[in-house]
């Protein structure tokens, strides 16, 4: 049955089928190096003291000089819910979601980024003024 | 087999678009994007070009930069220019870059009749605005730490700086910072960087444009709705300065008290919710945004018209919007 | 219409009307009826229906593979009733990517490529126009494009399929009488 079939196939038709099939492991490659999705960092003073993808929800129970901040990872965003310093703008700020989006609690200490993940979720301008 | 020519071409083509697809993706320019803690929020560097190494020296040095400003004039730092000037009674030589903040400040305190004002110290102090337990003061003390403010507290002898009462305490918090960025400007400039951003939480200043290829865009936040912008602006080597209530404040028995004071009154400025000031020097759009915030919407575009190089959006009490002249410029 | 047995010309003409209609009709139930097959992702279609598009390209011509298979995205698209709906227009760029690769490499290499050839780029052909216009139409950002090695194996795999048993039907179809003053026009 084999060779009835292959006989109906020319080598032009085979050279076709192999430089596709190259292909196909080329993107294969292509698609494994891709950079990783986004990422929730969190600094204190200029370290890395917390990394976790934005995908998978979690809760995060940071220290800094005041206390304990706590940032929740839910649905692809960033929050602080909880923080020791008085005037909690950290958490007024807002969900971080999108590549550069930036949370911080000043008194704590703490600098919470989102970082990787795709360049076309970026917000529509490149800075904010508040 | 002898293969017809434009197929090998054709599968050559494919072949090398394959393989070459990541390389043609890149591009000769990098981006430096650091944060650091500094002046009271986050402050961040961002540095395009095509000499990461280049960048990365200049970012530093202009953090240090900042760093070096905010030990001159801050008023929490024991030996700045500003805590020295607060504690003493007699007259006391600064240096001169404090000199030159305190001639801006003190002129456009004169120009704004007093909505503009350096000598806030002590009642920022009394309301415990930046520290861990704000509160609300009552009247006679904040009748009180306004004793002796105004556009006659201070008189600039350079290098001398003169208090008209011993118990005034210096503030340079709606003016610093602005210094500080464009100091930082400054410094990444002369190291030979093309195009960069300074951003101090939300205060900032630009320089050229986007690497090159297009402005930079800014977004500046509703003063309500944190996911909203009020508008986006396209701009190059300019600052851009928001004065917002919505910053930093501190909840009363149901009220709201945030950190922008009206030296008129003693008590939060209540003219404006949000005031953006684009101007060409970060110093003067930070200055400008806090007198225009606590002059409100129809006072403050008049003193807009002494300075023509610098432009303002505003929302006022109500909500709505008031523009300079020629701030739709700005405007995407 | 009528037929005058006795102009070659006209007798040509009318059996790739006849022939054409078939095809175009036979290659709308495929794709119908592959529609209907339940399908692990919505975009992972066996492309029956292309192997009357290359039964018209090697019978005939690429202008009438071009015919059969455009006509069958039409008519297909009114059947199952998405004409102009995102599914249609997925459908309309992947078919004419496929079909002009198809087409193309047909009149480039003339009989050194065969059905199965044809098919296979035919297929990644379909895949990339979809995905294309996916990109730009649906998901509008690029990580659309992680996909691509699956779509393109699975289109590879179907291609080559395809490829074959369009090579079997030609074969039979080229001995019906109908196509004999072509063979002997082809030696």
């Amino acid at each position: 049955m084999i060779s009835a079939l292959w006989v109906r196939t020319t080598v032009l038709d085979r050279l076709v089928v192999v430089l596709l099939l190259v292909w196909v492991v080329a993107s294969v490659l292509w698609a494994a190096q891709r950079p990783a999705g986004a990422h929730v960092v969190v600094e204190r003073d200029g370290q890395v003291v917390f990394s976790a993808p934005l995908s998978e929800p979690r809760s995060a129970r940071l220290s800094g000089p005041l206390g304990e901040t706590v940032v929740e990872i839910e649905d692809g965003r960033a929050r602080v819910i909880s923080s020791p310093c008085p005037t909690k703008v950290c958490m007024g700020m807002g969900p971080a979601s999108r590549y550069g989006d930036l949370l911080a609690c000043v008194p704590n200490h703490l600098i919470v980024r989102i970082e990787g993940g795709r360049q076309e979720d970026t917000p529509p301008y490149d800075l904010l003024s508040r | 087999m002898p293969f017809h020519r434009p197929i090998m071409v054709l599968v050559l083509l494919m072949l090398a678009g394959v393989l070459l697809w990541p390389r043609w993706g890149g591009e000769g320019s990098s981006e430096v994007r650091r944060s650091r803690l500094l002046l009271g929020t986050v402050v961040e560097i961002t540095a395009l070009g095509p000499d990461r190494d280049l960048l990365e020296g200049a970012v530093s040095d202009a953090f240090a930069e900042i760093e070096r400003i905010e030990q001159l004039m801050s008023p929490h730092i024991e030996g700045s220019d500003v805590a020295r000037l607060s504690r003493s009674d007699s007259p006391q030589p600064v240096s001169p870059e404090t000199a030159a903040v305190l001639r801006l400040g003190l002129h456009l305190a004169a120009q704004s009749n007093g909505a503009f004002d350096l000598t806030l110290g002590r009642l920022k102090a009394l309301w415990g605005i930046e520290g861990e337990t704000p509160q609300v003061p009552d009247r006679e003390a904040v009748e009180d730490a306004l004793r002796g403010i105004g556009p006659q507290a201070l008189r600039l002898e350079a290098p001398l700086v003169v208090k008209s009462r011993p118990e005034l305490q210096l503030d340079l918090g709606g003016i610093a910072k602005g210094y500080a960025i464009d100091r930082a400007i400054f410094l990444l400039a002369d190291a030979g960087v093309e195009f960069a951003s300074v951003n101090a939480g939300g205060d900032m200043r630009l320089l050229g444009d986007r690497g090159g290829k297009r402005p930079w865009r800014i977004g500046i936040q509703h003063p309500r709705d944190p996911q909203r912008l009020l508008a986006t602006l396209e701009v190059e080597d300019v600052a851009v300065v928001t004065s917002g209530d919505y910053e930093r404040y501190f909840e009363q028995d149901g009220r709201r008290y945030h950190h922008l004071f009206d030296p008129r009154t003693g008590y939060p400025a209540t003219a404006c919710r949000s005031v953006t000031v684009v101007a060409p020097s970060a110093m003067l759009a930070d200055a400008l945004a806090t007198a225009v915030f606590v002059l409100g919407p129809q006072q403050g575009i008049s003193l807009l018209q002494y300075y023509p190089e610098a432009q303002a959006l505003i929302i006022d009490s109500t909500g709505k919007e008031h523009q300079s002249a020629d701030f739709a410029e700005y405007r995407l | 219409m009528t037929c005058s047995a006795v102009d070659p010309q006209e007798l040509a003409r009318c059996r790739r009307g006849v022939f054409l209609a078939l095809f175009t009709a036979l290659a709308v139930v495929l794709n119908v009826f592959e529609f209907l097959l339940p399908s692990p992702a919505p975009w992972f279609r066996l492309g029956f229906a292309n192997i009357l598009t290359l039964c018209a390209l090697y019978l005939f011509d690429g202008r009438a593979a071009w015919t059969v298979s455009i006509a069958r995205i039409l008519v297909g698209s009114l059947v199952i009733g998405n004409l102009f709906a995102p599914g249609f227009f997925l459908a309309l760029t992947g078919g004419v990517l496929a079909v002009s690769l198809m087409t193309g490499a047909r009149a480039l290499a003339g009989d050194r490529l065969g059905p199965v050839g044809a098919s296979a780029l035919g297929a990644v052909g379909h895949v990339l126009g979809q995905l294309l216009m996916a990109r730009w139409l649906l998901v509008q950002h690029d990580g659309l494009w992680l996909l691509l090695p699956f779509f393109l194996a699975f289109a590879l795999v179907t291609g080559v399929l395809n490829g074959l048993i369009a090579a079997l039907v030609i074969e039979k179809v080229a001995t019906h009488p109908a196509f004999a003053s072509q063979r002997s026009t082809q030696a």
